[in-house]
């Protein structure tokens, strides 16, 4: 992306440790000179640019069950840092019970590519663009992360600090992602604007989720997060309690739209202007919610 | 700079090689082995001309290390050709006049042979999706979908027969 | 001057039939060598470029003493080793700079070392120290008289005869044309638009790297080659190999000159159009050595392909501190045919007329009087107009296919002339083996377009053998091939096609008259057909093989006749003349005009502002269609490219800097972003001199498209939108400030 990018990769040193142990101990040892590899998309690109300078790439796919994907009927689904996009996006579980993550995957660059990509290291990589990162926040994500202290739980609402920037500390691994199971006949969707029809970044990405909640106002609970438009992934609590307190009509949408066009905050860049992106949040977000309500009510 | 000894197959034949760790599969092929049919194109991940299989699944070769491939197995565009027979994609992409400059058709090539095996009777919108990797500045794309169409047709009466 | 008539009076095989594509099967199977595919060995030295940060600055210092310690390092070198300036039309740059840089990127210094990495440290090791100046960058301004001149030195560079420089600014070409007179045609005039469009911002489309060479333009004429053999000079006998990565190639290869245009036109109440006032700020970049022939060729087709009596044309090549423009798919046509089809458009709704029937009232015609003063050749536009406005059924408004959406339909036409120097030539050698076989040798190159194939097509029905026995030599090369101007200017099924039959047919000569001799009969009665010579008197056969070698024995043991068969033949315009420099007027400007139409339907997302072309026609006047299916292959290829740089694709260039050198953010159409329709229909008016009646059509395809686009972009929401691209953002905030549509 830049002008200074290399013909190849620079010079660094692949390194493929035998356990968890010894990576996050690798890791924490080279600290600022190491990093871990999944599936490289952005670190090769990254690199390849001149961004990024390490000595060591630490290869943590195929470590300790990192190539796990499996759904439980009542803990939900575990989706191992090593486990690829079209893997996850083809499981029959996860087009039933996590459709709107299948969506979000299906969005991310060309088939090629999600050969390699991963969810843990679009999560990871703590773009504000990532197309999966939405899903995995509204489907109360969490991940499990091996550090030199061993195992520990962090979930994602709390985990992204800014673009690129997240709460790991040198050592940590993610070694998986777990999403719960989500209640029953929820659903919703993804919609990723970009300037192509498929295979771009997005200038906008909208993810909505839904589903019936008897126990709040109106009968329904709706969640919103939203990329592009903020130094992180963006969930918009607004928009969740204005939909559980009013009733859901097309004008509680907009409203809800509007709601969701407040928090974000966009900048200009070469994808877009802050004055479109605004925009189309707001537009997006209500289409997001009325596609998310037509599902819900079996109209599509 | 470490150097690693792998061990993987290239169109069924075994090869081993001596790799440093940030030498990509592309490079690999195309600069160490002169396997040339693989194109590169970006080095970046974005025009698909350096598409390989990789045990059998599409990737861009040039977003992939070298060394991460030991014990696998890799298909490039010359090895579509079986025993002097063209492969479907290869006999139907020349009747309909999908080559042009010929340089994203390797990628494309292989992006349609990993379609087909994974859905025999793919729809023409499934096709286009499937081939938004792979940029083709010549033919304006129709003639390569109308192309992969009936090679997955051809595929299928193989399959059968 | 017609030259198959001698051959037949009905068009032979293979013309006209769709032979596959004889470098298909090759580069399906992996083993098409394209350049960077060669192998040189062990020796191989790799070189790469340190280039200029700046866009506009005096250098002060090159140390480059740390980079030649460095081991590994064979070479360095800088703009001291190469005083001499280079260029095609006009002599403007250096091949490494000296004294000054004018844009980002351009080269300052060239390493080649025994590897890439190294090659890549010793650019870091070179110290360039520079003085800021201030940079040009908008063609407008960098043409007035404030602005600080970038090529001091203008006065002085070697100039082509047909350009015309003015020293002292940084107009490197100022066209012109004065034909009757505009400001008494405007009196007469019942309607008048006028409109600035910025047509395009610059653009650059990947020319992947070669087969044997070519692409879409910026492989045309010299630039990275020059570098890689500055640097080979100093190491005489060993290979350098220079590689441009992506990144580079998209700020330090040709890209599309960017353009300001001034456009007004007017007509009387009938539709006619009286007058046009043109006025082109052509964003040469930092050189515009080849940039100058695109300012000259658009003005000289500035009247679009329309007649119009009373004609001014300013046409400027400027100098800016942008990338360097040069040949990119059309030559300056899908620029300047952008804003002019716009406004003639607007002109037709200015009367209240429908926009085809306002062309076919002023397009073109066989016998028009050009703006240069050229009579126009048969051509077929009309047809083209017809048939396109026909197959998208003009006139007929479908519903969209949802609510908020909005439907449009939109026309344009186009023409385009080989831009290239008056005498241009090509020649071909035709040469028969063995086994009967023929192998054609030519200078021009498959770069994608099937010029092989054309060339295989042509030697068959001139020789009189089965295509399938001809075999093109490849790859071509400077020591063994005969000479082409260049492969550009979609020139060569016309040009070379012409050297192609004239060698084909001397070959063909030869054999007749041996066999002729050989078998006491005349060279008239006699015919090769499916590679036998015939006899219509005698009705004896004998096939070609071994008689084309070894001749034929005489009766009686009384020697030979004949011998090896070797074809030759050349082409060459002769009848192009000069311009005059005050007027552009002189009798015949360029050697044909390949005309067309374009119309597509577009439907617009008022939620997005999207725009999707849900369907395209285009028909174009090839003359005759030597291969009817690479024909049309080129009209739907060009479509979408032309739908990609009206839909995608913009430098974004922020004071010189490229802001999106890559294909992450240089977005182009992918498959899933093309209509699944597109309708290609050839019109086939004869070319006196093509052979067969062809004219070229490649470039051509994607000249109309983008006016087509904004035009139908205009019929669903009534808006113009401005420059292209036409993405979801622009169509948008335009609708939005419009009123069109609420936030
Ligand atoms: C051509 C192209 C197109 C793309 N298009 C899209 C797109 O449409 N949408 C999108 O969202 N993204 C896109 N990306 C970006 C990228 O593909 C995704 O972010 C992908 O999910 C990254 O996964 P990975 O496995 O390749 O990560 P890697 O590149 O291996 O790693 C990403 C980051 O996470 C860190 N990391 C990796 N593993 C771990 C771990 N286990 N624990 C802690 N940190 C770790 C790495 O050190 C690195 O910083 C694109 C990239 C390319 C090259
Ligand atoms: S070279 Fe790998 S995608 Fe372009
Ligand atoms: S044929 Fe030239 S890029 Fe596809």
């Amino acid at each position: 992306m830049t002008i200074n990018a290399h013909p190849e990769l620079p010079e660094f040193d692949y390194i493929r440790p035998a356990t968890l142990e010894e990576a996050s101990r690798f890791l924490s040892d080279h600290a600022g000179e190491a990093r871990p590899l999944l599936g490289g998309t952005d670190i090769f690109v990254r690199m390849r640019d001149g961004f990024w300078h390490d000595k060591y790439l630490v290869d943590v796919k195929n470590l300790d069950g990192t190539d796990n994907l499996h759904f439980h009927p009542t803990a939900g689904l575990t989706i191992g840092a090593g486990v690829n996009m079209n893997r996850v996006m083809t499981m029959l579980e996860v087009q039933q019970y996590y459709p709107v993550l299948a969506e979000a995957c299906r969005s991310v660059a060309s088939y090629q590519l999600r050969t390699r990509a991963t969810i843990v290291g679009n999560l990871c990589n703590a773009s504000p663009a990532g197309d999966t990162i939405g899903a995995c926040m509204l489907y109360d994500g969490v991940l499990k992360v091996h550090g030199v202290d061993g195992y520990r739980d962090e979930p994602l609402k709390t985990f992204f600090l800014g673009p690129g920037k997240t709460v790991l500390k040198p050592g940590d691994i993610a070694t998986a992602i777990q999403l719960p199971r989500p209640p029953a006949g929820s659903t919703g969707t993804y919609i990723k604007l970009g300037r192509n029809t498929w295979s771009d970044l997005s200038i906008v990405g909208v993810t909505a989720l839904g589903s019936r909640e008897p126990a709040s106002a109106s009968g329904y609970s709706f969640h919103v997060a939203l990329a592009s438009v903020a130094p992180v992934p963006l969930e918009v609590p607004a928009v969740h309690s204005y939909l559980s307190e009013n009733n859901i009509t097309p004008e509680a949408f907009i409203e809800a739209a509007r709601l969701a066009q407040q928090a974000c905050n966009p900048i200009d860049d070469v994808r877009g202007s802050a004055r479109y992106r605004k925009a189309m949040v707001k537009k997006l977000t209500e289409k997001a919610l009325l596609i998310t309500l037509d599902r819900l009510e079996g109209r599509e | 700079m470490a150097q690693h000894a792998i061990t993987l197959t290239i169109n069924g034949e075994w090869e081993q090689v001596v790799v440093p760790s940030q030498m990509t599969l592309l490079q690999m092929l195309r600069e160490k082995l002169a396997r040339t049919g693989t194109k590169n194109g970006c080095m970046a991940g974005e025009c698909g001309a350096c598409t390989v299989l990789l045990n059998g699944e599409p990737v861009n070769s040039c977003m992939v290390l070298a060394v991460e491939c030991d014990g696998m197995h890799i298909v490039t565009v010359e090895g579509l050709m079986q025993d002097g027979v063209l492969d479907p994609v290869q006999h139907t992409i020349i009747e309909h006049g999908g080559v042009q400059c010929g340089f994203c058709t390797p990628g494309i090539l292989i992006s349609a042979r990993a379609l087909i095996d994974r859905n025999p009777d793919p729809s023409e919108d499934e096709i286009r999706e499937a081939l938004v990797g792979n940029l083709c500045r010549c033919t304006g794309y129709l003639r390569i979908v109308d192309a992969v169409k009936d090679a997955a047709a051809l595929s299928r009466q193989a399959a059968t027969l | 001057m017609t030259i198959e008539t001698d051959i037949s009076h009905k068009i032979p095989h293979p013309i006209g039939d769709n032979v596959p594509r004889v470098d298909a099967r090759e580069k399906v199977i992996g083993s098409a060598l394209f350049a960077d595919d060669l192998q040189f060995g062990p020796g191989l030295l790799y070189a790469r470029i340190k280039r200029s940060t700046l866009p506009h600055a005096y250098i002060k210092r090159i140390d480059t003493s740390r980079a030649r310690q460095l081991p590994g390092v064979k070479a360095v070198v800088t703009g001291e080793d190469y005083p001499g300036l280079i260029g095609l039309y006009l002599q403007d740059r250096y091949i490494f700079c000296r004294e000054r840089v004018r844009y980002v990127g351009d080269p300052v210094a060239g390493v080649a070392a025994i590897s890439e990495e190294i090659a890549e440290k010793a650019l870091d090791l070179i110290e360039v120290e520079y003085e800021p100046l201030p940079g040009v960058f908008d063609p407008e301004f960098g043409a007035s008289p404030e602005a600080p001149v970038l090529h001091p030195d203008l006065g002085q560079y070697e100039v082509a005869n047909f350009i015309f420089p003015e020293p002292g600014s940084n107009i490197s070409n100022h066209f012109r044309v004065r034909k009757g007179d505009v400001e008494a045609a405007w009196v007469q005039c019942d309607a008048i638009v006028e409109h600035k469009y910025r047509s395009i911002s610059q653009s650059d489309v990947q020319v992947i790297a070669p087969y044997v060479g070519g692409g879409f333009g910026c492989k045309a004429g010299v630039s990275m080659e020059a570098l890689a053999v500055a640097i080979a000079w100093k190491l005489r006998g060993r290979p350098v190999k220079l590689r441009l990565t992506r990144e580079e190639e998209f700020y330090a290869s040709f890209v599309r000159q960017g353009v300001v245009a001034h456009f007004k036109m007017g007509c009387d109440k009938d539709g006619r159009l009286l007058a046009m006032e043109n006025k082109f700020f052509w964003d040469g970049g930092a050189y515009t050595e080849y940039g100058v022939n695109i300012t000259r060729a658009a003005g000289y087709s500035s009247s679009g392909p329309y007649d119009v009596p009373n004609m001014k044309t300013d046409s400027y090549c400027v100098y800016t501190n942008h990338p360097v423009g040069g040949p990119m798919r059309g030559f300056g046509m899908p620029e300047m045919h952008a804003g002019l089809e716009q406004c003639i458009d607007e002109l037709a709704y200015a009367i209240h007329m429908d926009p085809v029937q306002f062309r076919k009232i002023n397009c073109i015609k066989t016998g028009s009087t050009l703006i240069t003063g050229m009579t126009m050749h048969p051509t077929g536009l009309t047809e083209c107009l017809v048939k396109a406005a026909e197959a998208i059924g003009w006139g007929r408004k479908d519903p969209p296919s949802a609510p908020n959406k909005r439907r449009g339909k939109g026309i344009a036409l186009m023409w385009k002339a080989p831009a290239m120097p008056p005498n241009a030539g090509s020649s071909a050698k035709v040469a028969l083996n063995e086994d009967g076989t023929v192998t054609v040798s030519v200078g021009g190159q498959e770069i994608g377009q099937g010029s092989f194939t054309i060339a295989a097509q042509i030697a068959a029905a001139a020789l009189g053998v089965p295509v399938e026995t001809v075999r093109v030599a490849s790859p071509l090369d400077t020591n063994y091939s005969p000479y082409e101007w260049q492969t550009v200017a979609s020139r060569l099924t016309w040009s070379m096609g012409n050297a192609v039959s004239a060698a084909a047919r001397d070959a063909r000569q030869q054999i007749l008259e041996m066999v002729a001799k050989a078998w006491n009969e005349k060279p008239e009665d006699l015919d090769i057909i499916d590679g036998k010579v015939i006899s219509y008197r005698s009705e004896e056969s004998i096939p070609l093989k071994n008689i084309v070698i070894y001749g034929i024995s005489l009766p009686n043991n009384e020697g030979w006749v004949g011998g090896p068969v070797l074809g030759r033949g050349t082409f060459m315009p002769t009848y192009v003349t000069g311009l005059d420099a005050e007027t552009g007027q002189g009798p015949r400007a360029v050697v044909h005009y390949t005309v067309g139409a374009q119309a597509v339907e577009v439907e617009v997302d008022t939620d997005t502002g999207k725009v999707e072309v849900i369907r395209g026609v285009a028909a174009f006047d090839v003359g005759k269609a030597i291969n009817p299916d690479m024909v049309k292959a080129q009209m739907e290829g060009g479509f979408v490219q032309g739908l990609s740089t009206a839909l995608f694709e913009s430098l974004q260039l922020k004071e010189g800097i490229l802001q999106n050198p890559s294909f992450v953010d240089y977005r182009i159409a992918t498959s899933a972003d093309v209509p699944h329709n597109i309708q290609a229909i050839i019109v086939e008016t004869p070319q006196d001199d093509g052979p067969w009646g062809a004219r070229g059509i490649g470039e051509h395809a994607m000249v109309p498209t983008i006016p087509a686009i904004a035009n139908a972009i205009y019929d669903a929401i009534g808006i113009r939108v401005g420059a292209p691209p036409y993405t979801s953002e622009k169509v948008y905030l335009a609708m939005l400030d419009a009123g069109l549509i609420e936030e």
